[in-house]
């Protein structure tokens, strides 16, 4: 793999410093959470105060630590169900794109399908059906992203199947294992990354929003749960709990997303100068 | 772009819709007769915990699924029932599925053409004026300012919205689709209500989708900017009205419209968690009731039902945009 | 003269630089610098000019499209100025008083409207019609350039690049403006499709009345349709005149250089680039532009730039005079290498000759010879044998005295030289001979043969010389080893003799060659070797050639101009191109018949020639 240059853009820096901040977070929960998230250590509904800094939810346990720890769920989910998502497309994308043909126009008929059925909607049916837990929900976000994947992995395949260079390459002998390694995977590569980057975001907004929903593993202290239980509490709105029992969560989660998002843009900017952006 | 050549042929897009619509029926009735732990038995078996109890709804339920007869008897039966309106039985509420969701459609449709509609008139008026004014300041504002919203989670604008207006200012109503039990004299009065209980979900449902609809026409529109054919128009001596509105707006929307096809879904999501968030009686809230309560017909129903508005709503920005671009009516 | 309708004064266009990726700046580009020029009422003013020089820029200046600040300089147009309008007051002068027809005509039109209505849109914007008024004048205008109303209804994408080109014709047409632009209108048409655009725009203008400013550089359209033309090289005019005068006898050595490489029917020439390339626009040259391409710059020209300036027109067939040509060039354009005025040679007859005796006893040569050599122009002189074209060679090389006439060499009366001028002469001039056995001493070895010249004019020290000498020889692809340096002349063949004879002509760097038959007593293998090194070797430098030839065939391969000679008198000249095509003389019409090609059929050309001479001897 030739040495791949990185410039750093604003986008890019703020992105991939706040990754790094959630990242460092999650890997030190144990170090950094006051309590464990699961333990009832205070009474219902705590105010915040030297003790529990965020309060305490309806069943005694510390915010704080829940969500510190929440980061650990998001990271994790988005982490497998955006390295499935990538997995899958690009292999599905690469193979039609190289191949041609009838696997080609088979794969993109699917794709086409799939993404044409409303997600939401899908995914509650599948989630309900397979039940919660981790690994459900990483699959099933996988199996509903693949598809946007594999269109622009397939794209850009079909198009470098056509560079001069790689004919060449065909005319020297080399046959596709040859091709593909040395000189598609390089270029399928920045591509891989940036859509890995956006595709975990929205893993991290689709898990979130399934805990919210009751879809996701109850079990585990996701930032989206605690939203969830948040507002079960009847009244919560009219009292000003919402400031450190949903605010929180709410506010993580969408710095998450924003992080990965930017580093995303700051990946194609970086890799791509020519394309219009601000 | 990415996007395979949309298909320029009516009758083709017809044939490819209902196909789509075939495959949807199918994985509706597959879906839980593949999926490990056997749901659907699992309704009929006393020893599970989703056992249900009430006789009448069990075997009103063994009919409609007919666990016991050859798959392809099951599949006739469905596809039957689906086209003649039968979808089966809530568990939870003893109700027709059908009657269910009639009586939750309009809510959600009122809801998500109400916010399409609010987005694409901001989307489309602002991206047009940061595009004119490209580079500026309230350019790069209006884009930063628009991919925080698109990337914050629909949910939690909703909650702040909600909080803000609804807890706090008490301007507008914490939850449901019209004041409970209330009845009205007039049609303004039913309006006015409605409108009240609408202004906040719809403008939630809207803020989600705005960002994306902003930066497509933006960016559409400084691309037809730099088009050869603006050049010879401003050469032309016309006015920055016309150039603006008829000759670049017109051009840019294009990619918009086939933007709308393909993010009907996008609105039906995010409506799921706004209607859930602000109890609004539209199918979204049918559906996490229904997931709450494992009541499988009502999912199912449900998915349908949305698939096939989806569907039809791609349909119909198809012609909408082969009627725009005189090239795609080409045979 | 009235004023012109359209005046454009140092008219100067600079794009600030761009935001490059990672924060830097890039350079600004100056792309059009003190332009100025005139356009007449009714008049077609064509500007030529390769890609990059800034044609288009020009034109979007004068529908003031550029930002605003980008442009300086006066426009006026009618005695309205132009430069520095606002947008407002821009947008009522676009389309009606000045209107252009892009280059790019597959996407200048928007794809989602009819043609018709386009056509039509700026008739209701600016002359306020309804829209049945403005369709009827759309058919109108769209009849008379050939369109149906079927192209109007239609869209553009379903029409061909012809039918668009006509279409935006008619749009540009459409509010009757007074200037019409049009740029590169011939580009990536054929050849057919050209001739009809050409027709087509000739007409409109003599119908309409409008003047036309034609942008392009396919010369064919430009000598077709312009009355003038301006040369416009990285963003500065350099040459203006009137288009016949400009193109067949070009001052600029730009104009001369792009006339060379431009090929056409009439050339049967070999394209010549022009060495070096286009300059950067972010980072143009100091002085000239043109400058480190230039065959003939001096040391002023790489400081200061030069200024368009008047001078007197130098018309082929007595034209007006009225009419200036202006150069922008410090040496006043081409430099004139050599010019012979009126040369007489006679020689004391020792026997009678039927043909060339005045009566008294002696052979007139050459009887009033008058010609002229411009750096980098190859001449060809023709004649039969015994026209007297050896003996002129030899007199402007200074081998054999004039009786009569003067020899001017880069601006110097000949005659009028010391001798120790007359030696310095030397290096300036050189011939080379017919025969190069006789022309090179056999006993000699190739170092002695070449380094001679630098021996008798004491150039630089014996090492320098065989520095020199090696240069030269590589120059004409000869072997640069010691092996060689060391063989006796007599070991070589022909071709290799001349070529040895071509290094020694140029190993003082001359700036003229008179070449005497160089090539006739070679095998045509080696003929077509020596005179492409030639030409090649001239082209690079810049040198003058002076060939003198029988061989019309060959001649017409390198020539840029002809001299027909005939018993001493140059009976014909002109550009080669002309003199092979359309000769005046039935002389030349008679060498021409005579000379060289294959033959086939019972009727021998070469018969028919000899006749044919014969009867022109009256």
């Amino acid at each position: 793999m030739r040495a791949i240059r990185l410039r750093l853009n604003g986008e890019l820096a703020c992105g991939l410093g706040l990754l790094a901040l959630f990242a460092v977070v999650a890997i030190c929960a144990p170090l950094l959470a006051p309590y464990d998230p699961h333990a009832f250590t205070s009474q219902p509904l705590e105010r915040p105060g030297p003790a529990h800094p965020l309060g305490a939810n309806d069943v005694g346990q510390d915010i704080l630590s829940e969500l510190i720890y929440g980061a650990r769920v998001s990271l994790a989910i988005a982490a497998s169900a955006a390295t499935g998502t990538v997995a899958l497309g690009t292999l599905v994308g690469g193979a039609a794109g190289y191949t041609g043909g009838w696997l080609d126009e088979l794969s993109m008929r699917l794709v086409d399908v799939l993404m044409t059925l409303p997600r939401l909607p899908l995914l509650i049916l599948l989630a309900a059906f397979l039940g919660a837990g981790p690994v459900q929900t990483a699959t099933t976000i996988a199996l509903l992203f693949w598809p946007a994947t594999a269109r622009v992995i397939r794209a850009r395949v079909q198009a470098l199947r056509q560079r001069g260079y790689v004919r060449m390459a065909r005319g020297f002998g080399g046959g596709p294992g040859y091709v593909l390694l040395r000189h598609i995977l390089p270029e399928i590569g920045p591509l891989a990354a940036a859509a890995l980057v956006t595709a975990a975001g929205r893993a991290v907004a689709m898990e979130a929003g399934l805990a919210f929903l009751g879809l996701g593993d109850p079990t585990a202290k996701s930032w989206g749960l605690m939203i969830r239980f948040a507002l079960n509490l009847s009244g919560l709105l009219l009292t000003d709990r919402w400031l450190w029992w949903l605010l929180p969560p709410g506010v993580c989660i969408t710095l998450l997303i924003l992080a990965l998002t930017f580093t995303g843009m700051g990946l194609e900017r970086a890799w791509h100068p020519g394309l219009e952006h601000l | 772009m990415m996007l395979r050549q949309v298909s320029r042929h009516l009758p083709q897009r017809l044939a490819g819709y209902l196909l789509t619509l075939w495959i949807v029926l199918t994985v509706n009735f597959l879906l839980p007769r593949l999926l490990p732990g056997d749901p659907l038995a699992a309704l009929l078996d006393p020893q599970n915990s989703d056992y249900v109890f009430d006789a009448e709804v069990r075997a009103t339920l063994e009919a409609y699924y007919g666990l016991d007869r050859p798959l392809p008897e099951q599949y006739a039966r469905y596809l039957t029932g689906a086209v003649t309106g039968d979808l089966g039985r809530s568990i939870r509420l003893n109700q027709p599925v059908g009657e269910l969701i009639a009586s939750h459609l309009p809510w959600t449709l009122l809801l998500t053409l109400t916010a399409l509609g609010l987005a694409s008139l901001l989307g489309v008026w602002g991206g047009a004026a940061a595009a004119w004014k490209r580079g500026s300041f309230t350019d790069r504002a209006l884009a930063a300012a628009s991919v925080v919203i698109g990337n914050t989670p629909v949910y939690f604008v909703g909650m702040m919205l909600l909080i803000l207006f609804g807890a706090r200012l008490r301007w507008l109503p914490l939850a449901g689709g019209r004041t409970p039990f209330a009845h009205y004299d007039t049609l303004p009065a039913a309006v006015a209500d409605v409108g009240k209980h609408l202004l906040l979900p719809a403008l939630t449902l809207a803020l989600a989708m705005v960002g994306a609809k902003f930066l497509l026409v933006r960016n559409s529109m400084v691309g037809v900017l730099g088009e050869n054919f603006m050049l010879v128009a401003r050469a032309k001596g016309l006015s920055a009205g016309r150039l603006k509105w008829a000759h670049a707006l017109r051009n840019a929307i294009l990619p918009f419209v086939a933007h709308l096809a393909a993010h009907a879904s996008m609105a039906i999501t995010g409506a799921v968690f706004i209607e859930t968030l602000f109890s609004y009686p539209g199918m979204g809230r049918l559906i996490f009731e229904a997931v709450g309560a494992r009541d499988y017909p009502v999912i199912q129903g449900v998915f349908l039902v949305v698939s096939m508005v989806v569907l039809t709503a791609n349909l119909l920005a198809d012609v909408l945009n082969a009627r725009l671009d005189p090239r795609l009516r080409e045979a | 003269m009235n004023t012109p309708l359209l005046s454009v004064r140092d008219l100067r266009v600079y794009f600030p630089p761009p935001p490059l990726p990672g924060g830097k700046e890039g350079s600004a580009i100056h792309a059009v610098d003190s332009v100025s020029f005139d356009l007449a009422a009714g008049e077609t003013l064509a500007i030529v000019g390769e890609t990059g020089s800034g044609k288009t820029t020009i034109v979007r200046a004068l529908l003031g499209l550029h930002p605003p600040g980008c442009v300086q300089g006066s426009i006026r147009l009618g005695g309205q100025e132009l430069a520095g309008l606002s947008e407002e007051a821009w947008r009522a002068i676009r389309w009606r008083r000045v209107a252009m027809a892009v280059q790019s005509v597959g996407t200048a039109f928007d794809p989602v409207y009819r043609v018709g209505e386009q056509i039509a849109e700026p008739l209701r914007e600016h002359l306020r019609l309804s829209a049945s008024a403005a369709a009827e004048r759309v058919n109108a205008l769209a009849g008379r350039l050939g369109l149906e109303s079927r192209h109007l209804r239609a869209y553009p994408h379903q029409l061909s690049g012809g039918e668009k080109q006509r279409a935006m014709l008619a749009m540009a047409l459409s509010c009757g403006p007074e200037v019409l632009i049009v740029d590169e209108p011939t580009s990536g048409q054929d050849v057919l499709a050209r001739a009809r655009l050409i027709g087509l725009l000739r007409e409109i203008c003599r119908e309409s009345g409008a003047s036309l400013l034609l942008i392009s550089h396919d010369l064919a359209a430009v000598s077709a349709l312009a009355e003038r033309v301006a040369v416009l090289y990285a963003g500065k005019l350099i040459e203006v005149g009137p288009t016949a005068d400009v193109l067949e006898r070009p001052r600029h050595p730009y104009t001369w250089g792009l006339l060379n490489a431009y090929p056409t029917m009439s050339t049967a020439r070999d394209l010549r680039p022009i060495r070096g390339g286009l300059p950067d626009p972010t980072n143009p040259p100091p002085g000239c532009r043109f400058h480190p391409r230039c065959t003939q710059a001096v040391a002023r020209c790489r400081r200061e730039e030069p200024l368009l300036q008047p001078l007197p027109s130098l018309t082929c067939g007595g034209g007006a005079g009225v009419e200036e040509r202006w150069i922008a060039c410090h040496l006043g354009g081409l430099q004139t290498l050599l010019r012979a005025d009126g040369l007489r040679k006679a020689f004391p007859s020792t026997e009678l000759r039927a043909c060339s005796t005045n009566g008294n006893g002696r052979i007139e040569a050459v009887r009033q010879a008058s010609l002229e050599v411009l750096e980098g122009e190859v001449v060809a002189l023709v004649g039969e044998t015994g026209s007297g074209k050896t003996t002129l060679g030899r007199l402007l090389t200074g081998q054999l005295e004039a009786d009569g006439g003067s020899i001017v060499f880069e601006g110097r009366d000949v005659a009028a030289l010391d001798p120790a001028r007359r030696k310095h002469l030397c290096r300036r001039v050189q011939l080379v001979a017919q025969d190069p056995f006789d022309a090179i001493s056999p006993r000699m070895t190739v170092a002695q043969v070449v380094r001679e010249p630098l021996d008798v004019q004491s150039i630089g020290t014996p090492q320098e010389r065989e520095e020199r000498v090696r240069d030269v020889l590589q120059a004409v692809s000869l072997p640069t080893d010691a092996g060689f340096l060391a063989r006796r002349a007599h070991t070589l063949s022909g071709g290799q003799l001349q070529r040895v004879a071509i290094a020694r002509a140029l190993v003082l760097d001359p700036k003229l060659i008179v070449a005497d038959e160089p090539v006739s007593m070679l095998d045509a293998s080696e003929q077509a070797r020596v005179i492409n090194l030639l030409k090649d070797v001239q082209s690079e430098r810049g040198m003058g050639l002076l060939l003198i030839s029988h061989d019309l065939a060959l001649v017409r391969k390198v020539a840029d101009r002809i001299l027909v000679m005939r018993r001493g008198e140059i009976v014909e000249e002109g550009p080669a191109s002309h003199v092979i095509t359309h000769p005046q003389r039935a002389y030349t019409r008679a060498l021409l018949q005579a000379a060289p090609t294959f033959a086939w059929g019972p009727a021998a050309k070469g018969a028919q020639g000899d006749e044919a001479i014969a009867s022109s001897s009256t």
